[in-house]
């Protein structure tokens, strides 16, 4: 089933439907209101309205976003939520709700940049109460009990991702990389209720050997798109073993908490999520967070995929890049289009790597 | 005796060199690769093997580098570029730490270590800015060929800065320029600086370099070469034919492969 058509069956079965753009939000809070996250970040989509609203200069995950709307793709959705993961989303927020008065209603979720304080928790904790708020009006009443079900699958999934990607990291998945990251994926808008399940087998039946005597490598950025950048690392024989990618082990690999309250449980959650550029952290988080990668799966080096103009990811790119090469850790950079391909010149980079670490 | 080949298959021009087991060059050829990447790489491996006095099958192993590499069915491995000026420059200048390559398509910058392997290197991004194919649209504008336009960069008495780094967007600014009557030298003297500045930035990222050879078709540039030459402080490595760099690093590469095997 597609993404589209598994939307209009949850539809069709009485949920709601939310379109939202990334990155970090409490889907646990949507799912508890019988609410479908759809998550907005590469949709395969030529760009030609957006580009009449934005400057060259803005990274395709927020023109995307945007020509899905303009392209009426969304007529399906009872809204939009806005995290505030950096300027160019927030400021895409203001222009669809401010400025184009789309007729859908525009939620927005603002979550604490570190450094993290006992404020930010407090702020973190009201704001959730707060979306519960907004989202209320529209969708209903939330229901505790509710909540701390979904909270319970929310932990269920964050485990079993937990468990595939360490099974990846020690080279006992024997699945491609693109296939890694398509499962991954689906947890963009499949409800719980679902991806469990989905899960839970990918899991059984892809458990064994991986090839041996791959090079490794860690991804870095916001997604692994273009999607031939995978194809390309599994025709050349390199395993992905880890990723600090903002799509994946950033706010997929949670650590569990076992606290009462849905609202302790779920600001826990965010605060011991790993550093992320959208979330301010230092320099010194995020090398320490790949070094940490690196050491735990034998990795040779780390490539930087990163979306063109994503200011966040690029501003801390240079410095990251300096700290692992003075542990002796091969880097490569990519700017790439979500999904314009691979050149043969972004080809010959990563081949030149590869020969590089090999 | 045996015989190795590396094919260089770039964007302006195809090289093929010809090594014997002693890693003696035998010998090469250069020409344009135009249109049809088969025909030239045919055309340029006939010279070469017709100058060594050579049969095709008289070579052991060939290896295909270049942004063409991938469409040469005959050739028994494949290596980027990037690896192959590394291996070349440093079987010419052992002492290199930093391979500088501006091609007609792309430049990069290369750190090396002390047996030519790569260990960091910085490509430009899709634009033409910073490659040989800007300096060559920059001549056309000009009509002056492109082997003279380094030379009349050095005439320049007055610089005058380029700010546009699009192809397109210099081109529109140098026709303003032109229409103003300001001196054509010091104008191209600018667009010199801008490839510099742009191969520049590069260096930057990869480390400050140690000796540095230059590969590719502009490295025959002095306006480019006295530029990098005034960043760096000391003088360039420079072949007397650094074109073939590339295909004499694949030939390299295809000896190693061929006794490895």
């Amino acid at each position: 089933m597609t993404r589209k058509e598994y939307l209009v069956k949850q539809k069709e079965m009485g949920r709601h439907l939310l379109g939202v753009f990334p990155a970090q939000y409490p889907k646990e809070i949507l799912w508890a209101m019988n609410i479908v996250p759809a998550e907005i970040w590469d949709p395969p989509l030529e760009i030609t309205l957006a580009n009449a609203h934005l400057q060259p200069t803005i990274c395709s995950v927020v023109k995307l976003g945007m020509e899905l709307i303009l392209q009426r793709k969304c007529d399906i959705l009872d809204g939009f939520l806005f995290p505030h993961t950096c300027d160019s989303i927030q400021n895409l927020a203001s222009v669809i709700n401010d400025y184009m008065k789309t007729e859908k209603p525009c939620y927005f979720f603002y979550h604490p940049k570190a450094p993290y304080g006992a404020a930010g928790r407090d702020f973190y904790r009201n704001h959730l109460k707060e979306l519960i708020g907004s989202l209320e009006k529209q969708f209903g009443p939330l229901d505790p009990d509710t909540l701390k079900q979904r909270i319970h699958q929310g932990q269920k999934i964050s485990a079993l991702l937990t468990e595939l990607y360490d099974l990846r990291a020690q080279g006992e998945l024997n699945i491609t990389n693109e296939e890694f990251y398509s499962m991954i994926r689906h947890g963009e808008y499949l409800f719980p209720d679902d991806f469990i399940p989905e899960l839970e087998a990918f899991l059984s039946q892809n458990k064994g050997q991986g090839i041996k005597g791959q090079a490794r490598v860690v991804l870095s950025g916001v997604l692994p798109n273009p999607p031939e950048i995978l194809t390309l690392l599994d025709d050349l024989g390199v395993r992905v073993a880890h990723d600090d990618f903002l799509i994946g082990s950033r706010r997929l690999l949670v650590p569990a908490n076992d606290l009462d309250d849905p609202f302790e449980n779920l600001t826990e959650s965010y605060f011991a999520m790993p550093p992320c550029s959208t979330k301010g952290s230092s320099i010194g988080e995020r090398a320490e967070y790949l070094f940490r990668l690196v050491d735990a799966t034998g990795a040779k080096g780390v490539i930087f995929n990163v979306v063109k103009f994503c200011e966040p990811e690029w501003f801390d790119i240079p410095n990251l890049k300096e700290e692992l090469k003075k542990k002796g850790i091969s880097t490569l950079s990519l700017d790439t289009e979500l999904n314009q391909g691979l050149s043969g010149q972004m080809v010959t980079r990563v081949e030149a790597f590869v020969e590089m670490i090999g | 005796m045996t015989y190795f080949a590396g094919i260089d298959v770039g964007s302006l021009t195809t090289e093929v060199v010809i090594l014997d087991k002693d890693d003696r060059m035998v010998s090469y050829a250069i020409s344009a690769t135009g249109a049809n990447v088969t025909e030239a790489v045919e055309h340029t491996l006939g010279q070469a093997l017709s100058r060594a006095g050579l049969a095709r099958d008289r070579l052991n192993f060939i290896v295909a580098t270049g942004y063409g590499r991938i469409t040469i069915p005959f050739a028994d491995k494949k290596i980027t570029e990037i690896s192959c000026h590394a291996m070349g420059a440093h079987h010419l200048f052992p002492d290199t730490e930093t391979v500088i390559d501006i091609g007609g398509q792309d430049s990069k910058v290369i750190r090396i270590d002390g047996e030519g392997k790569v260990i960091d290197f910085a490509m430009n991004d899709k634009c033409a800015a910073g490659t040989g194919r800007f300096l060559e649209v920059m001549a056309g504008t000009f009509q002056v060929p492109i082997d003279d336009f380094g030379a009349l960069s050095l005439k320049s008495k007055r610089e005058i800065p380029i700010s546009s780094i699009c192809t397109v967007f210099a081109e529109s600014e140098v026709i303003s320029l032109i229409a103003r009557n300001e001196p054509a030298e010091d104008i191209i003297r600018g667009l010199h600086r801008s490839v510099v500045s742009r191969v520049w930035g590069m260096v930057q990222t990869v480390g400050v370099p140690g000796p540095v050879t230059m590969s590719g078709g502009v490295a025959k540039n002095p306006g480019v070469v006295i530029l990098l030459e005034e960043h760096l402080k000391k003088p360039i490595h420079i072949h007397t034919e650094p074109q073939i760099i590339g295909a004499l690093g694949a030939a390299l590469f295809a000896k190693k492969h061929f006794l490895r095997d």
